[in-house]
């Protein structure tokens, strides 16, 4: 083939990925199957059984992709009740924010009132939460995933008290076990309705000795409280302990067998709603399968292009030996898997981060990623890190140690490549002041959140050579914490033994400290970063000269280029 | 009243018998029915689903232009895609594709996601629903316009959600609204000022009666 013919099929192989991706780009997320459900392409969570992690800890993730929600995070404190109290129920719209200037979503919600009050608990445990409660002071832990169900289930209307933030709240409250967090939010949302909001939902929900994956669906909206009957349908199965389990925005739990009762809970309508809505017919002969009942979803990672390859590349990752393969449709991947090798806390962070590269769907493939690699540009592959985390969350709970010490919460703000987990002990009294403000509309610099936006911004420029400078970062902010931990336990331990209270105050002052430096060295990181790549040259601040031909783009783009010079003009080759 | 027979005068009641007429008849509109949204919001689904269980057959579209509305049933044979919702659910025996609608009901309820979802502004969406409404004025189609989202799908005056109100109740034909959307009265002064019949639920299943007697 000669260097011009050569030239022109080039041309025409690049015409017809921007094709593709023209095309691509306009359909809706997760379109094939689930055109009512656009949620589905939001938050991934990942579970780690006991036996499956290093250390012995369950862990539970949350990234919380939305791009427009609200990123505050506010600790509750413990409290006690006097008899005859009652707990105000409020409408808590995942999506719904307020400028700064009006206050913190999280007394603006207070407003909408949902009209119910329940009867309170003598006793509510402390716990930390965001856009849902995430870790308390037993150690109970929650990741969450919009599932979806079928259409007729939603219930939209406000005869459905209860949402799954108010759900994840009250787990929190009220439960000292996974157990007990999952027959809070399902009796709750039985008796009062669930759903307004919210429809199909999945919670990871762990403790130190288990981790459970618990869907939950509203019943329809002709549901009244007066029916007697559920007003919610919902059903958990137990991760055994030596196995990871992950949910994509997919309902994970099939077939079920609530006689094992150490594995499976559900409410008394699981089967029974299914036949009454006719997704599921007993004389099929087949037998009952959860998700296919109520949020079937077709489709794999290769007949979607990409689209739904979460399932697929998280199986992949962590059970290589057992070559998952792209095509093999969603919903027969298996409900768990034990993974080849235990994983720690940071393997757990470092797949939050995961961006398919090297795999079919890889988003920076060929010029999909531009002369930097950037696999922000072509986002037809939904990958776990799709850059538009509010935060994310990494839970541990340990055995072995007081519940105060056990349970820690690892977050970070923003796209998880270019921010930083902070580790929050569930004993922890006080979040920054950073944590508690700011919002996508107008930029501070008094908001945690920003800080790992500054930086991301002035990586996307040259993603290649300026996420360098943000994994050197990660190397001292971040992993440098995560091998600390056994020394700040043990100091935690000893003087929890002395007195609890000094623990929490040596917990709290460890951990606001820590991410005070870790918020200021973001700033400190995007302002370094504007600096070294401006004007797209290499500025060396200590020896004060500037490079003009680095970073430079490399050869095979100069390539694509010219290629598409000649498609575009012809004539002028 | 026997105390057996309480409880279910109370669920009676709950669902819906209670509604009440305020002043005015329930006007007939009858088949074929289109159903649509006023702001996007998932109560367009509830109102599917009440339909669906009064064994009404309907068209629904999110966003139906004048020309889809008046293509008749079947909305000239538009086909779903992405951002853009169609279900053909009529009676086709009784009401063959092309088969002028009369009636549209539009379920009020703003949501920017909604919106978003179909490639919409509040603007864009207030412009489409003007059109449509007058479309269906000067064609004689009525108008039914149902509030079930309660105190939450309600803001302060110029919010989306009461924009959305606007731009349908006062030229609506008959209003449905539950309760706990109606606590600050904006429907009944909406309804008395422009003698328009009005009908509070208690719960979306009180929808589910009315809808066969107007319907039907």
């Amino acid at each position: 083939m000669n260097l011009r013919r050569l030239i022109t099929w080039s041309a025409l192989l690049v015409l017809a990925v921007f094709m593709a991706g023209a095309l691509t780009a306009g359909r809706s997320p997760g379109s094939e199957g689930s055109q009512d459900w656009p949620d589905r392409e939001s938050c991934t969570s990942i579970l780690v059984g006991k036996d499956a992690s290093v250390d012995g800890s369950t862990m539970t993730t949350h990234t919380c992709d939305c791009g427009v929600c609200d990123w505050t995070w506010r600790h509750v404190p413990a409290a006690d009740h006097k008899p005859g109290s009652t707990r105000k129920i409020y409408r808590i719209s995942q999506y719904k924010t307020w400028p700064p200037s009006e206050g913190l979503k999280w007394d603006l919600v207070k407003k909408d009132f949902s009209g119910l009050e329940i009867p309170e608990v003598p006793h509510t445990y402390a716990y930390h939460h965001g856009m849902f409660g995430y870790m308390n002071d037993r150690q109970v832990a929650i990741g969450e995933s919009t599932v979806g169900c079928q259409r007729r289930m939603i219930n939209s209307t406000p005869a459905a008290k209860l949402d799954i933030t108010t759900l994840t709240m009250l787990a929190m409250e009220r439960a000292a076990t996974a157990r007990e967090a999952i027959q809070v939010m399902g009796s709750l949302a039985e008796k009062y309705g669930y759903g307004f909001h919210d429809d199909g939902e999945m919670l990871a929900v762990a403790d130190p000795r288990e981790v459970w994956l618990f869907e939950i669906m509203p019943v329809g909206p002709l549901w009244t409280p007066e029916s007697g009957k559920p007003g919610a349908v919902w059903c958990a199965q137990r991760v055994p302990d030596d196995h990871v389990s992950v949910c994509p925005n997919e309902s994970r739990i099939g077939e079920i067998d609530l006689e094992n009762k150490d594995f499976f809970m559900a409410s008394s309508n699981v089967i029974s709603l299914a036949v009454d809505m006719g997704f599921y017919d007993p004389k099929s002969g087949k037998p009952f399968n959860w998700k296919r009942a109520y949020s079937p979803q077709e489709g794999s990672a290769a007949s979607t292009e990409g689209r739904i390859q979460r399932m697929w590349r998280f199986f992949d990752l962590v059970a290589p030996s057992q070559k998952f393969k792209p095509e093999l449709a969603n919903m027969d991947f298996p409900f768990s898997v034990k993974p080849d090798k235990k994983l720690s806390v940071q393997d757990v962070m470092d797949m939050t981060r995961d961006r398919s590269y090297g795999t079919p769907f890889d988003p920076v493939k060929g010029i999909r990623g531009g002369p930097f690699k950037n696999p922000n540009y072509y986002r037809q592959t939904r990958v776990i890190d799709d850059g538009r985390a509010e935060y994310t969350t990494v839970t541990q709970s340990r055995a072995g140690l007081p519940d105060m010490i056990g349970g820690i919460v690892w977050i970070s703000f923003g796209s998880q490549d270019t921010a930083c987990y902070m580790p929050f002990y569930a004993g922890v009294t006080a979040l920054p002041k950073s944590f508690s403000v700011g919002d996508h509309w107008i930029f501070t610099r008094d908001s945690a959140r920003w800080a790992f936006d500054y930086t991301d911004f002035h990586v996307q420029v040259v993603y290649s050579e300026a996420i360098k400078d943000v994994q050197a970062a990660l190397v001292k902010y971040e992993a440098g914490i995560v091998a600390r931990i056994p020394e700040i336990d043990k100091r935690a331990v000893e003087l929890y033994k002395k007195k609890p209270a000094e623990a929490a105050r040596f917990l709290t002052g460890f951990c606001v400290n820590n991410a005070d430096t870790v918020v200021d060295a973001w700033w400190k990181l995007g302002d370094d970063l504007l600096v070294k790549y401006n004007r797209l040259y290499l500025y060396n601040t200590e020896k004060r000269n500037y490079d003009r031909r680095n970073p430079a783009p490399p050869e095979w783009w100069r390539k694509a280029v010219r290629a598409f010079d000649i498609l575009m003009e012809p004539d002028k080759k | 009243m026997s105390k057996n027979m309480a409880p279910i005068f109370l669920l009676l009641a709950a669902v819906g018998l209670s509604t009440a007429l305020l002043g005015l008849q329930a006007p007939k509109a009858g088949l074929p029915v289109l159903t649509t949204s006023a702001g996007q919001s998932a109560d367009v689904t509830t109102l599917n689903i009440v339909l669906d269980e009064a064994g009404i057959g309907y068209d629904y579209c999110d966003v139906p232009t004048v020309e889809m509305a008046a293509a008749g049933v079947g909305l000239g044979g538009r086909e779903p895609g992405p951002g853009f919702h169609v279900e053909v659910n009529s009676d086709l025996d009784r009401f063959p594709p092309g088969t002028p609608y009369k009636a549209v009901v539009f379920a009020i309820g703003a949501s920017l996601k909604g919106m978003g979802a179909s490639g919409l502004t509040l603007e864009a969406e207030e412009a489409r629903l003007r059109k449509l409404i007058e479309f269906c004025k000067q064609n004689k189609i009525f108008v039914m316009a149902v509030h079930i989202g309660g105190e939450s799908k309600r803001g302060p005056a110029g919010s989306d959600n009461e924009r959305m109100i606007d731009a349908v109740a006062p030229f609506a034909d008959l209003i449905v609204v539950t309760k706990d959307s109606n606590k600050d009265g904006r429907f009944t002064k909406i309804a008395q000022s422009k003698n328009i019949p009005l009908t509070e639920i208690d719960y979306a299943l009180g929808l589910v009666d009315i809808a066969k007697q107007v319907l039907r």
